[in-house]
């Protein structure tokens, strides 16, 4: 069950011998083209991974493996410039754009021997809570296709075919969290702005980080809104999660908000006494609109603690009610700026009208941005008018200090770590969700998840149990700022205690079994 | 990312005009679209730039021999510190605009001055100023000609004791010279606008070098609001000085203000000052010693080399070198006489083995730079001064009864 198994596991299999990397290579690909149904990657880079993965046996034939990341395969969310691979953040305006660089992240795995699978799936330039608005189409959730969800799940018709019936993978990094979840890579990068790593996560039943802000670099992460954005990372579990950030975090000298202090690599421990630690429950989250059943998980989870010794209190973060509309300033305030850049000229699509540069710009950015682009753009750049400048950004980045200040009131209250939910409920029918628009399903969407990017605060999914319908809810925790060690230290015992199950994908079996197999069947059973 | 050789150019500059130095200034977006402007904004110092408040005293000649300076000041706005565009070069004839993206991004530090200057002169003596002090400090080389110092002119008019009038910003001016023709053709063309009953428009304009004049500039329409916002990406920029300097703090991050103060260099003011009074020359000549690069530096080897006094060597120098120089359109460091040359040439005359009448033409002999020494120059050609008084009285003797003759 290699496919299957945890990075670190596999990882060890790589440096004993028991499969190399070619084989795990090909594997994977494989799995990616029997799955593609899901529509997770956008560009699937089989040569270069290849040859990526030839050189990294030739490294464990030599007994030189770089490090636990030599051979692994994994995918990176197509808002990250990769060189000489397509990075088109799912929209018509970069199609056919190849980077010249790539970003420090996926050069810092690429530089530790990970193989590269390809560029996965997402809402066009990162602005969406499905992953259903980009221009490739949406993704869909690997578990709609699961035994569990299948069992579970009442059809409205007998007659009515699977194919819509499926479930969204929540977004924007919706095509990463598929391919972890569904066993094409190891692990995969996301971005997180209101959430993006975190709610596809838990949609998708897998782990999902997002670091604190400046500790790991953007350089190269083409972005939305450079003050809230951080890389996320998607694994299969929290020590995986921990691996990633200790290859990737650390100060980047092209990236001036990174911070200066040295970063060490940590291990994780395996907690067993957890009486010294304070988990705090905001009440704020028990937003309007939160399903009965995750808050009766949530309740669980705080009993889980409370049973097991720990303190645990519930917290106020008063300002949280005012967190969306703030959120929507100075998101689209930023949004509008940062996507000034693509103007046809340089790079990227460019219109043929040529009358004049005007035109040129305007066609330009009509053709190649769709509406939810379109729309934060136009929206930012009314708050950032001289007359509104006072009014909304000024105002907004003030309620946005009042915000961070809630969490550090709490945190020095002697409250260690937050307890809350990810999203309000499991995953939506794709026909379910696209009958509201991308900008209200983002404001729904946000609103447990995008505090901690304003206030900079790491935070972490963790998968916690299947719902009714068979479908993966999650359960977040939020540390203080640079504490990550301590937030995968909790999050880690909490994964222990909750033993999510893993997901049964018929396609999967059939990838994994010890002999390899060339299966191309479209049923799954 | 910031460069940090910018930064510390823009503290000296600062330091150097007499400005305070922001201990914390800002970045912010400015935002327009253009094309030669990549990403739809250019990083600048809206809110707080890095320096303020400070001064440039300049001189001026009252006539135009460089008999009387005055001395004059302009006040320094500020200095802030922003990201270069591209260039654009319009090609009409096939109706397409050529975008040169080679400079996007560099950085700039842009000098603001206060309206206290009163015409074309003044602001061509304050400018050249200012490029002599930028030279000194390197913070920049400061030739208009190619593009390194760039000098827009804001200029109105208004009656004695009425408030300013509404400006026009005047651009495309490439030396200093076309700065003073530009801001002394806008006056009179607002004189003679507003005496004619019209009004000036607060607009941009072109200056034309081959015509001598200004003209309005295609495609400015309305005021442009460009949306600043905070520059998330650089953290505010916090500097230091002795006093605030954290002890443990790496002193490659940091720069600290009074550490580049105890090394900056002598302004061109104070070097005029200690040339005046170490050589007892006037103030005119040591502008006219500083205004040509390395000509100061030659005057000194020269005096060096001399036993002619700095007061009478000047006159060679900025009379006749200068001239020769200039005839040539040559630099003082192409020059075909070597300070050397120079000197052993002022020790004849100084002896009075030659006339100056006879040093001039030995001079212009030199400068075909035929490898000859002064000395040979006038053996051969016979220029000595006869001091024998015999030789002298034979010789006019001999005229005199020449003349008689006829």
């Amino acid at each position: 069950a290699m496919l299957r198994a945890s990075l670190r596991q596999v990882s060890a299999a790589l440096k004993e011998g028991r499969v190399t990397p070619t084989e795990l290579c090909q594997r994977c690909l494989a799995l990616i083209k029997s799955t593609k149904f899901l529509n997770a990657y956008i560009t699937v880079a089989e040569e270069t991974a290849l040859k990526q993965a030839e050189e990294s046996e030739e490294r464990y034939k030599r007994g030189q493996p770089l490090g636990i990341l030599d051979g692994i395969p994994v995918a990176v969310k197509d808002n990250f410039n990769t060189a000489g691979i397509e990075t088109t953040c799912a929209s018509n305006m970069l199609k056919g754009y190849i980077s010249p660089y790539n970003a420090t992240v996926v050069q810092k795995l690429l530089d530790q021997g990970a193989v590269l699978l390809g560029k996965t799936n997402l809402d066009e330039f990162a602005m969406g809570s499905g992953s259903t608005d980009g221009v490739f189409g949406p993704v869909r959730n690997p578990w709609s296709y699961s035994k569990q969800y299948k069992e579970n799940s009442v059809p409205k018709s007998h007659s009515e075919d699977e194919e819509s019936n499926w479930v969204i993978t929540g977004g924007s990094s919706g095509g990463s969290a598929a391919a972890v979840s569904s066993f094409t890579c190891f692990a995969a990068l996301g971005s997180d702005t209101g959430g993006s790593t975190r709610n596809p996560a838990a949609h998708c039943g897998v782990v999902g980080l997002k670091p604190s802000y400046g500790l790991i670099s953007r350089h190269g992460l083409i972005p939305l809104v450079n003050s809230m954005d951080v890389p996320g990372i998607l694994t299969r579990c929290v020590d995986d999660a921990a691996v990633l950030l200790g290859s990737l975090a650390g100060h980047d000298p092209k990236d001036s908000t990174t911070i200066q202090d040295d970063f060490k690599p940590f291990e994780l421990p395996n907690l067993t006494d957890v009486s010294e630690l304070s988990i705090g429950i905001p009440k704020e989250y028990h937003a309007p609109g939160l399903s009965s059943e995750i808050l009766a998980l949530w309740s669980k989870a705080a009993d889980l603690f409370k049973n097991a010794g720990a303190k645990v209190v519930e917290v106020s973060l008063p300002h949280t009610r005012y967190s969306i509309v703030c959120y929507h300033v100075l998101c689209t305030a930023e949004v509008a700026s940062n996507m000034a850049r693509f103007d046809g000229l340089e790079y990227g699509h460019r219109s043929d009208k040529k009358e004049s540069t005007e035109s040129m710009y305007a066609a330009t950015r009509r053709e190649g941005f769709n509406d939810v682009v379109r729309g934060r753009i136009l929206s930012g750049n009314y708050f950032l008018l001289k007359e509104n400048y006072e009014k909304y950004f000024v105002k907004a980045q003030k309620v946005r200090r009042l915000i961070a200040n809630d969490f550090v009131k709490v945190f020095r209250s002697g409250v260690d770590i937050l307890l809350a939910p990810t999203t309000l409920s499991d995953a939506a029918p794709y026909t379910e969700f696209i009958q509201e628009d991308n900008r209200t399903r983002s404001a729904q969407d946000d609103i447990l998840t995008q505090a901690a990017n304003m206030a900079g605060l790491p935070a972490i999914n963790v998968p916690t149990a299947l719902s009714e319908r068979g479908l993966p809810v999650g359960l977040q925790f939020i540390g203080r700022s640079f504490q990550e060690k301590q937030l995968l230290t909790v999050a880690k015992w909490f994964e222990k205690q909750v033993q999510f199950p893993m997901i049964q994908l018929e396609e999967v079996k059939r990838h994994d079994s010890s002999v390899f197999q060339h299966q191309k069947s479209a049923s799954f059973s | 990312v910031l460069n940090r050789r910018c930064v510390e150019a823009a503290v000296m500059t600062g330091l150097a005009l007499k400005c305070s130095i922001n201990k914390k200034s800002l970045f912010d977006r400015k935002h327009y679209f253009y094309a030669d402007l990549p990403a739809g904004y250019q990083i600048t110092q809206q809110r707080v730039p890095i320096a303020v408040n400070g001064s440039l005293s300049y001189s001026l000649c009252i006539d135009n021999k460089m008999s009387q300076m005055v001395t004059k000041t302009v006040r320094i706005k500020q200095i802030q510190l922003e990201q270069d565009s591209g260039k654009s070069l319009h090609d009409d004839t096939r109706s397409q605009t050529l975008v040169d993206l080679n400079r996007a991004g560099v950085g700039l530090m842009e000098v603001v001055m206060e309206p206290d200057m009163c015409c074309g002169e003044e602001a061509a003596a304050a400018v050249r100023e200012l490029q002599l002090i930028l030279q000194t400090l390197g913070s920049s080389q400061a030739v208009m000609a190619e593009g390194q110092l760039r000098v827009d002119a804001n200029v109105s008019v208004h009656h004695p004791g009425e408030p300013y009038g509404v400006r026009t910003e005047v651009k495309n001016i490439n030396s200093i010279r076309f700065l003073a023709k530009a801001v002394d053709y806008e006056i009179q063309r607002q004189i003679e606008e507003l005496e004619n009953g019209g009004t000036i428009l607060n607009e941009t304009r072109a200056f034309d070098s081959k015509l001598g004049c200004t003209v309005p500039m295609r495609d400015k329409e309305g005021k442009q609001d460009y949306r600043f916002m905070p520059e998330p990406n650089l953290p505010p920029l916090i500097l230091y000085d002795a006093k605030s300097l954290p002890a443990n703090m790496n002193h490659q991050q940091v720069i600290n203000i009074d550490w580049i103060h105890e090394r900056l260099p002598d302004l061109p003011s104070v070097k005029r000052e200690k040339l005046v009074e170490q050589y007892e020359i006037l103030p005119e000549h040591s502008f006219a010693l500083l205004n040509e690069d390395g000509l100061a530096e030659f005057f000194e080897s020269v005096v060096k080399q001399t036993q002619m006094k700095p007061k009478k060597v000047i006159g060679w120098i900025l009379n006749d070198l200068l001239s020769h120089l200039k005839q040539h359109s040559l630099t003082v460091k192409e020059s075909p006489v070597s300070s050397f040359l120079l000197a052993d040439l002022l020790n004849l005359l100084e002896k009075k083995e030659i006339s100056s009448t006879v040093a001039k033409r030995v001079l212009a002999e030199l400068w075909k730079g035929e490898g000859k020494t002064p000395l040979e120059i006038v053996k051969e050609q016979k220029l000595e001064l006869l001091q024998d008084q015999k030789e002298l009285e034979q010789i006019c003797q001999a005229v005199i009864d020449g003349q008689e003759n006829e």
